[in-house]
């Protein structure tokens, strides 16, 4: 070894370590830690960015204003059927997920996850303003409701499509692993390169989608211009873009998987579709019920999509939250009223990361 | 296992990976083609999947005049800026983490672990604040500083570092070696693959990442290729043309996508750590 650092020599375990962890604790404080307090701070001030920058003093201790202002309303009262659809999801999906957990598909950590959002599922969609009443923030519901779709759109066609690929691909050949790298090429590229393909394979004009529909005597579909269709084309491009990394969890799940199980399998001609019906999907469970989760907050964060390709139109369709906490922030100068919504955003996240990480934990 | 079924489900896979590739070769195939042709049909051979007529006019136009040669130099230094602070701080924890024993080192692996919870848009507006504050917005340090306080990599590095067997530190102690020596000529040599792997996960976080440089680089200046992109893509048919855009879309991806396929192992691996445990 080299005689360099020989006052190190006499530096002990912990002083050592400390020197180590400095870097890193450093910037942590400085660029996680102060600014996700500080994002809270912010929310409780009525607070404008342009007013701010010039005099530090223009900001107003206003408590919890911010998140009344954009979560509340005048007289708002709850009703148990006034989003039929929603909430009679919610009392089904609270009766699924205890029938799941008795049947035993599905762990308890997992079914009391799905109570939870069954429960918020009939209860949240009850409030509303009563007459007279109104929302201080019209636009901040149905902007979560949008998100929520975009979300249970996207989840399911990503778990689904990739689940069946890598059940397909999932063989040591060289085809194979061509076929994986070639479903995962899009996953590396940016936002802004996968928004600008779609946009314009979008395009009643000169869209690829348009021109084969076109050439088969069919009128070309307006797709993001369209209230009902701009949700779909987004969450179309989306799976396109996100399905490698859920196809990657998921051959590595498959992995563990014992091969003795499909050749048992096999003696009772169990083969094929009996074979991933049978073996693959329970042995899967755990890697389905993570990649869902890790799914559910990788999409909740959805921004370049709806604000390269729709600009969050058309009429509001499109809105999501991120893109909302951004115009609220940068377009309208409300940093308070953004950071209180930034803080709900980090509230559901959390809440995910904590379920993904006791998923994580749970068996072995 | 090569026998009649797995040639039939090659057959079966090739219509959907046709169709999931479509879109790149559209993209790839439109730069290719002329933008007078463009203007009218985008349609011209093949559903314009077939570059003909061929131009390479629009790479030229490209890198002789406006901003995509500079973007993309930004985000080259952004990359590599980035990668090499988020390997000094996560090799360095991750050791000590680890391998060190010392005072409240439980409470601090938690501590920095608990961070893997807080999504970037819960902290980019206080962020955008202090930035403003010290006056460093259209800043390289501005790009960069923000993404080294990653705590999945300072996680990537702790499994790797606990995985090594004792006897190797150990021999190296009962020679003298201070700390901070095994550390550097011991551990960090042993790292490489480790490193390897989070070297290209930060770099194409950082050559993708979009939101933290959409609200601090508003200076065309020091925009990255991935937010200069989006800046033209909003007028592409007006005043660059629809090749010319392709052709920043496919210059964009370049990078990443030869990275991607020399490195793939070390990228599917840090994906595999990463997503089930971050």
């Amino acid at each position: 070894m080299p005689e360099k650092h020989t006052s190190g020599r006499r530096m002990t375990e912990s002083q050592a370590a400390l020197v180590l962890l400095l870097p890193f604790l450093a910037t942590y404080a400085l660029f996680l830690v102060y600014p996700f307090f500080r994002g809270i701070w912010i929310s409780l001030h009525d607070w404008n960015l342009m007013a701010v920058a010039f005099n530090p003093d223009a900001k107003e201790f206003v408590g919890l204003h911010n998140y009344e202002r954009v979560m509340w309303g005048k007289d708002i009262t709850w009703g148990a059927l006034i989003s039929p659809v929603q909430q009679v999801i919610g009392v089904l999906g609270f009766g699924l997920s205890i029938f799941l957990h008795r049947i035993g598909w599905v762990s308890k950590v997992t079914a009391v996850a799905l109570g939870v959002a069954a429960i918020l599922l009939f209860v949240l969609p009850g409030f509303h303003p009563a007459e007279g009443g109104r929302w201080y923030d019209r636009r901040f519901w149905p902007t979560v409701g949008n998100t929520l779709i975009f979300v249970g759109l996207t989840v399911p066609g990503v778990v689904v499509s990739a689940l069946l690929l890598a059940a397909a691909v999932n063989r040591e050949t060289r085809a194979m692993s061509a076929f994986r790298t070639l479903f995962f090429l899009s996953q590396i590229m940016s936002v802004t390169v996968v928004t600008l393909i779609w946009q314009i394979m979008f395009s009643p004009r000169q869209g690829l989608i348009a021109n084969i529909t076109e050439t088969f005597g069919g009128s070309p579909i307006v797709w993001l211009t369209d209230e009902h269709l701009a949700m779909a084309a987004i969450v179309i491009t989306t799976i396109w873009w996100s399905l490698g990394i859920a196809m990657i969890l998921f051959l590595a799940g498959l992995q563990d998987i014992s091969k003795d199980l499909y050749e048992a399998a096999a003696l009772d001609n169990a083969t094929g579709a009996k074979a991933f019906w049978h073996i693959t999907l329970p042995n899967l469970k755990r890697t389905i019920t993570l990649v869902i989760v890790l799914q559910v907050i990788l999409q909740f964060q959805v921004f370049g999509q709806a604000h390269l390709m729709t600009r969050g139109g058309p009429n509001d369709s499109t809105q999501v939250l991120v893109r909302y906490i951004y115009q609220t922030a940068f377009r309208d100068s409300d940093l308070g009223r953004a950071s209180a919504m930034a803080v709900f955003l980090f509230v559901i996240m959390g809440a995910f990361s904590v379920l993904q990480f006791v998923l994580g934990r749970e068996e072995d | 296992m090569l026998n009649r079924g797995y040639y039939w489900l090659i057959t079966a896979l090739a219509v959907p990976a046709f169709l999931w590739l479509i879109p790149t070769i559209w993209m790839v195939s439109l730069s290719f083609q002329p933008n007078e042709v463009l203007a009218r049909t985008t349609s011209t051979t093949a559903f314009g999947l077939i570059p003909l007529p061929f131009t390479i006019e629009n790479y030229v136009a490209l890198f002789s005049f406006g901003q995509t040669p500079l973007w993309f130099l930004n985000s080259l230094i952004v990359a590599a800026g980035m990668a090499l602070g988020v390997l000094l701080v996560s090799t360095t924890s991750g050791y000590a983490l680890a391998r060190l024993d010392f005072p409240f080192k439980k409470s601090l692996t938690i501590i920095c672990l608990i961070g893997l919870m807080v999504p970037e848009q819960a902290v980019f507006i206080p962020l955008y604040t202090m930035f403003a504050d010290l006056g460093w917005h259209n800043s390289y340090q501005a790009l960069i500083l923000p993404r080294l306080a990653v705590p999945i990599g300072v996680f990537l590095m702790m499994q790797f570092f606990k995985a090594i067997p004792d006897d190797i530190e150990e021999a190296a102690r009962l020679d003298g070696v201070t700390w901070l020596q095994i550390f550097w000529y011991v551990m960090l040599p042993l790292a490489r693959p480790a490193m390897m792997t989070l070297a290209i996960l930060t770099v194409l976080y950082a050559w993708n990442d979009y939101l933290w440089p959409l609200v601090s680089a508003q200076r065309q200046e020091f925009f990255t290729i991935t937010l200069g992109l989006a800046s033209i893509q909003s007028n592409f048919a007006q005043s660059e043309g629809l090749g010319r855009v392709m052709a920043s879309g496919v210059i964009a991806s370049l990078p990443v996508v030869i990275m991607f396929l020399i490195f793939q192992r070390y990228v599917v691996q840090a994906m595999t750590v990463g997503g089930s445990k971050g």
